[in-house]
């Protein structure tokens, strides 16, 4: 049974999945979904959050089974009851959190439960060590060595090493659930030549992500799903970024980056030779009133380092920090959000969020002192302060008693935004605002901003996307080794400008050798 | 699209206040006194029942902070060692100081505050895990209390000191009254206050806690020193009741003080619990000390009810949890 890589989907796919169904309690999460992947293929998997690609993935690699519907592998029905079984039938799932053992070499976690034995139920360190150094050989993969403990590497090589582990038991079927959220640009061209090398092997990989233009890159087919139905499957060449957008969305989106000009006026921070060793060296900058500064640079370079440090989580060593002239040393949290200063964090889960907190609890948190009088919380206040803030940024939830960490991102990020604004500040420092959040969110936040900021608002945003950072930026920044290295104005800024400052012309030269 | 339910619309069979873990908790609670009470004719009369609420008093005392630490995520295993520190401090400042008796008792809550404000301030400042700060302090504590008292009692307190352990006010019990205030105004604390929704916040996400400009290090530093506090109140109330004074006093207090408010359903995890909760697994725990200590079961088939009662409501109190996560 061998098929054209290249061609149109064969009868017999690798990989297909028949109208499945499935229901929470109360929600129907998927139904009626279908969608196949043939041999040597990359199909995408693309909707909003909550559009029901998570379920479907974790469907076929079996976490749980459908209500009804069938998964095919190679025309035969499997049963897939338990992720072992998923693993038997050859698929291979990679999940945002990578599921690694920091402590166990690479080699190790590459054959954790599957070691190649000797006699006496003994590990074959050797076999298993040159077996490794053949999976890295097939992939061409130079810099990562057998005996290198995990915890040390980088997010790119770790997701390697799951790569391997899947390639190890023998995976025709791969799953990647946004596998470049948390890479750097370098790591995501060396992703997509794995995927490249895997898809000349033979494997069929399921490519989940909110990035059009990874979709574009690497995929050859791509599904579409909204609120748990199939909408559409394209094949990529066929179709366009405004289509993909509407399907998804089922409406157009007008403008993705509506940034208003509006008067520009005093200085609201001023940032002078700022220090907090090891990732803020000798900052200097400055964000007016009704300004958007981007602030762009590598994964590590050290823009949330700064950002915290202005907003007093790691207060700085040396260096001056002026708010509206007067200059300020901040301390705390506490002490930056009393000087009018909002920080909406990177991570929403673990920094902008007590997920298991209601949405009323959530908005008031930072704005508990505009609610209580004299300690006591004033439950109506809070109500209305949390109504107040639904209505204003149409967050979706059934109620002000809702547990947050069950609404989608975009709402997640909406209350997040919302529960800083309710503070009233004067600077407001976004930290990847609209990272993992759908489309339609990510342009109502962005309209947002533009509001804002043609209220007067100071914006500094830090964003590892760069056409948000030149759609949104009246000026961007660039950082790389704790410093900042290049200032654009708008009309200056290209891709290509800020990206040569991000890399820096020597570490170019490096990569290039 | 419109018919597909959102996740939030799932309809409730039963009300939620029902399903609550306090509400379970008194169901059960109710039963075993009805069952003990129908074994036993002298189990349920008043004066049993305000008896053992004499007898609960000094755990109750320590359990209230104790709760407010638990729902941090924290734990502070040291108050029965602050107790029996406090209780020596207590008798030994009046006899061999010959500090007044009135001025001995407030020296005792002070020492236990500055315990408590050291476990505070280590664990806040030099982030050491609660745990083992309180084990540490435990041994500490404890030790300290014997060094003092070289395992000499004191005994013979002016008449009056005994009126908070041993007389009643109003037909109940002194003491009884000192937990009740302390059971409304924590209580109102933890419902009603900023500092209260502080700390379900620590417990439930300490690091969006700080980002979000909350004093999280105040705020443990202060729940820790209460502790120590109402550890050094316990302290006089026990003496006061068993009028004497010796170092092995309050040794193992820290057990049964977590083993009710861990009954009572506040979560070991942090983020969930209430007084109320905490005020019923005590309750349960000591009418079911005496309920069956009554009807004739031995020491050790008591706790060993006790300890399965407990895991019993940890398997509901997840299954709860599971179910309002709806995994």
């Amino acid at each position: 049974m061998t098929t054209d890589p290249h061609g149109d989907a064969p009868a017999v796919p690798l990989l297909a999945v028949r109208a499945i169904e499935k229901s929470f309690p109360g929600v129907r999460a998927l139904s009626g979904v279908s969608f196949d992947a043939a041999r040597g293929e990359v199909h995408a998997l693309l909707g909003e959050n909550g559009a029901g690609k998570s379920t479907l993935i974790k469907i076929v690699s079996g976490v749980f089974p459908p209500d009804r519907g069938e998964v095919l592998v190679n025309g035969k029905q499997v049963d897939l009851a338990r992720p072992d079984d998923a693993r038997r039938a050859g698929i291979a799932t990679i999940y945002q959190e990578l599921l690694l053992f920091p402590e166990l070499t690479v080699a190790e976690n590459i054959f954790m439960g599957h070691a190649p034995r000797a006699g006496l139920g003994r590990i074959d360190w050797r076999a298993m060590h040159e077996k490794t150094n053949a999976l890295l050989a097939s992939l061409e993969i130079h810099d990562l060595q057998a005996d290198r403990v995990v915890g040390s590497l980088s997010v790119g090589n770790r997701q390697r090493v799951e790569i391997l582990r899947a390639l190890s038991q023998d995976a025709r079927i791969l799953i990647m659930d946004e596998p470049t959220a948390a890479l750097t640009e370098y790591d995501v061209t060396r992703l997509f030549d794995i995927v490249r090398r895997l898809k000349a092997r033979g494997v069929a990989v399921i490519y989940i992500s909110h990035r059009l233009d990874e979709i574009f890159a690497i995929a050859d087919r791509v599904t579409v799903l909204r609120d748990g139905t199939h909408v559409a499957t394209k094949r990529v060449i066929d179709t366009d970024a405004a289509e993909l957008v509407q399907l998804m969305v089922g409406r157009r989106i007008e403008s993705l980056f509506p940034k208003m000009t509006v008067p520009i006026g005093q200085p609201v921070l001023e940032v002078k030779d700022l220090e907090r060793r090891p990732l803020t060296k000798n900052v200097s900058f400055t964000v007016r009133a009704g300004e958007i500064v981007g602030l762009s640079g590598l994964v590590g370079s050290g823009r949330s380092e700064l950002a915290q440090t202005i907003f007093g989580v790691t207060p700085a060593d040396n260096g001056e920090i002026r708010i509206s002239g007067q200059q300020v040393n901040i301390r705390s949290p506490a002490q930056a959000r009393s000087l009018g200063i909002a920080y909406v964090p990177e991570d929403r889960g673990t920094q902008g969020l007590v997920r298991p907190m209601t949405v009323r609890e959530n908005f008031s948190l930072a704005a508990l002192g505009k609610v209580a009088f004299g300690g006591f919380i004033d439950r109506g206040a809070e109500r209305k302060l949390a109504g107040d803030g639904i209505k204003r940024f149409a967050v979706k939830t059934s109620s002000l008693e809702q547990i947050v960490g069950k609404l989608s991102g975009g709402n997640q990020q909406k209350i997040v935004l919302g529960k800083w604004l309710a503070n009233e500040p004067k600077l407001l420092i976004l930290d990847e605002p609209t990272r993992g959040i759908d489309v339609g969110a990510k342009a109502e936040i962005h309209r947002l901003m533009g509001e804002l900021a043609a209220q007067g608002l100071a914006i500094l945003m830090i964003s590892s996307e760069l056409p948000e950072v030149l759609g949104m930026s009246d000026r961007v920044l660039v950082m790389r080794e704790g410093r900042i290295v290049a200032e654009f104005s708008r009309e200056e800024a290209t891709q290509q400008s800020i990206g040569a400052a991000m890399m820096g012309s020597h570490e170019n030269a490096e990569k290039a050798a | 699209m419109s018919e597909i339910p959102l996740p939030h619309t799932a309809k409730r069979l039963v009300p939620w206040w029902l399903l609550r873990h306090e509400t379970m908790l008194a169901v059960i609670l109710l039963i075993a006194l009805i069952v003990l009470g129908g074994l036993n004719s002298r189990f349920l009369t008043l004066d049993n029942l305000l008896n053992q609420g004499r007898l609960t008093t000094e755990v109750g005392l320590i359990a209230l902070p104790m709760t407010f630490i638990i729902i941090t995520g924290g734990i502070d295993l040291s108050v029965g060692s602050i107790v029996g520190l406090c209780a020596i401090l207590l008798g030994y400042s009046w006899k061999v100081f010959g500090l007044p008796l009135p001025l001995a008792i407030c020296f005792s809550l002070l020492v236990g505050a500055a315990a408590g404000f050291l476990n505070g301030i280590v664990i806040t400042r030099v982030k050491v895990p609660p745990l083992i700060m309180t084990i540490a302090t435990l041994a500490l504590y404890r030790g300290l209390a014997e060094g003092i008292s070289q395992a000499r009692s004191v005994r013979g307190y002016p008449e009056w000191f005994y009126f908070i352990g041993q007389e009643n006010l109003f037909g109940v019990p002194a003491q009884l009254w000192l937990l009740l205030i302390a059971i409304v105004v924590t209580a109102i604390v933890l419902d009603r206050t900023t500092f209260g929704r502080t700390l379900y916040a620590i417990g439930n996400n300490e690091t969006a806690a700080r980002f979000s400009g909350l004093p999280v290090d105040r705020v443990k530093l202060i729940i820790y020193t209460l502790s120590g506090l109402m550890a050094g109140l316990s302290a006089c109330v026990l003496v006061s009741r068993v009028t004497t004074t010796r170092s092995d006093m309050g040794i193992g207090y820290e057990l049964d003080v977590i083993a009710a408010v861990v009954l009572g359903g506040t979560s070991i995890f942090g983020g969930v619990g209430t007084i109320w909760g905490t005020v019923v697994g005590l309750a349960m725990i000591q009418l079911l000390k005496n309920g069956l200590a009554l009807t004739g079961v031995k020491g050790d088939a008591t706790i060993v009810v006790i300890g399965t009662v407990l895991i019993l409501s940890t398997l509901v109190a997840s299954s709860l949890q599971r179910r309002r996560e709806g995994v």
